[in-house]
């Protein structure tokens, strides 16, 4: 299916940078949100996005206007009447995407598609909310979104193979490599990402070690590009004790988020957006 | 000399990495290609973890979860699809077979 226009809904972190690389492939975007605030955050997130490329002489001041011209920020439903895919990159609750499912279920055309940004809640599920439930599908991106180049791909229960064909025909034209990837807890990156960070939680415990020495150790051989513990402190350690919980209660004790962890989410302690997680930023 | 810690934490963090990409290509969430392309692209991984496997030899891969999970580590158990690639000769690089065909 020709995808003539697009939406992204939730203007956040992940919408603000996954609307400013679909305006720089050319392709008409509405980016909703509920908040005129966020709007006008993302307004100015994602000209800072093209100013830095004008300043890296990657782009005209002319091509940004152009490419500029090519979003519209919304916090109107109309705007999304002759969407062709929306993207849902609202709040991570489940109870706010169902309520944004149902709402794009009413306003779109129906024939379009509906593909949600979630890490970790059922896309089988968010389907059953609309009445094209073949219709729906999971596209993640990475953070930041503009910058990795993967998308997976997620066929839902009932997703059908057209849709799976348009959203990987999508991330394509957005200069993404996309990889199809069947539903289950964690999708493939995340999973693996969790599954290794536990056991060098573990290790870390047993060894009595410090984040900072594992990290380096994993860095200077090489093998990931980034410390399991300064990955975790940038995700946010709420974020992957969370995940951690998912899918240890669906895929079993590997996945046991150790209790410092625990301890440090039990105490306020985030990563960097609190100033303190296994390391200190303040 | 590295220190003896820091060979052990790279073979479980390795290993770690390689056990769960085996779990979800013998659940057929993904292909084995697909599941390297995503730990390099989405993780940033410099080599995916079949790659990684293949490279090593699937018959060393074997032998060092054995001896973790003789050591009493149940998380290390090797899973059946390594043992089969170890028994039909398919050991990654060296045999041009393995988790992916070189
Ligand atoms: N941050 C990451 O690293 C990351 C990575 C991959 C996927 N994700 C997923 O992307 C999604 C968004 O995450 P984020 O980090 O950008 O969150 P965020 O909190 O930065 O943004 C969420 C946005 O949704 C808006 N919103 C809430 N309810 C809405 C509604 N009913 N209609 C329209 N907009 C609404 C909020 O105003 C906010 O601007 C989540 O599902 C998350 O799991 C996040």
């Amino acid at each position: 299916m020709y995808i003539k226009k697009v939406a992204v809904v939730g203007a956040g972190t992940m919408g603000a940078d996954i609307c400013y690389t679909i305006a720089m492939a050319g392709i008409p975007v509405v980016l909703r949100d509920v908040s005129r605030e966020q709007l006008d955050h993302a307004r100015q997130h994602i000209q800072e996005l093209f100013q830095g490329r004008v300043a890296r002489n990657k782009m005209s001041v002319g091509d940004v206007e152009d490419r500029m011209s090519f979003i519209t920020f919304s916090g109107d439903l109309h705007d999304l009447e002759s969407v062709t895919l929306a993207i849902e990159a609202v709040t991570e609750k489940l109870a706010v995407k169902k309520a944004v499912f149902r709402e794009l279920d009413l306003v779109l055309p129906p024939l379009s598609m509906i593909v949600s940004n979630t890490s970790a809640l059922s896309i089988s599920h968010l389907a059953t909310v609309t009445s094209r439930p073949t219709r729906v599908a999971g596209m993640h991106f990475f953070y930041p979104a503009h910058m990795m180049k993967l998308v997976e791909v997620i066929a839902g229960h009932q997703t059908s193979t057209e849709t799976v064909e348009a959203v990987v025909r999508l991330s394509e034209e957005i200069r993404k490599i996309p990889v199809k990837v069947k539903e289950c807890p964690g999708f493939v990156v995340n999973r693996i990402l969790m599954a290794s960070m536990a056991e060098v939680l573990r290790f870390k415990e047993e060894h009595r070690l410090d984040a900072a020495s594992i990290d380096q150790v994993v860095t200077q051989n090489k093998i990931a590009p980034m410390g399991p513990f300064m990955l975790a402190d940038a995700l946010g350690l709420d974020v992957a004790l969370e995940v951690a919980n998912t899918l240890h209660k669906a895929l079993g004790d590997r996945f046991r988020p150790s209790s410092e962890l625990e301890q440090l989410v039990a105490e306020g302690h985030l990563g960097m957006k609190t100033g303190q997680g296994f390391y200190s930023y303040r | 000399m590295a220190q003896e810690w820091e060979s052990e934490l790279l073979t479980r963090f390795q290993l770690a990495t390689f056990l769960e990409a085996v779990r979800l290509y013998d659940e057929g969430v993904a292909s084995a290609e697909d599941i390297d392309i995503a730990m390099r692209a989405g993780a940033g991984l410099p080599m995916g973890p079949f790659a990684w496997a293949d490279k090593t030899g699937l018959d060393v891969v074997l032998g060092q979860l054995q001896e973790l999970a003789r050591a009493g580590n149940p998380n290390f158990a090797p899973p059946g699809s390594l043992a089969d690639k170890v028994a039909r000769g398919q050991v990654g690089n060296k045999s041009k077979r393995g988790y992916l065909s070189h």
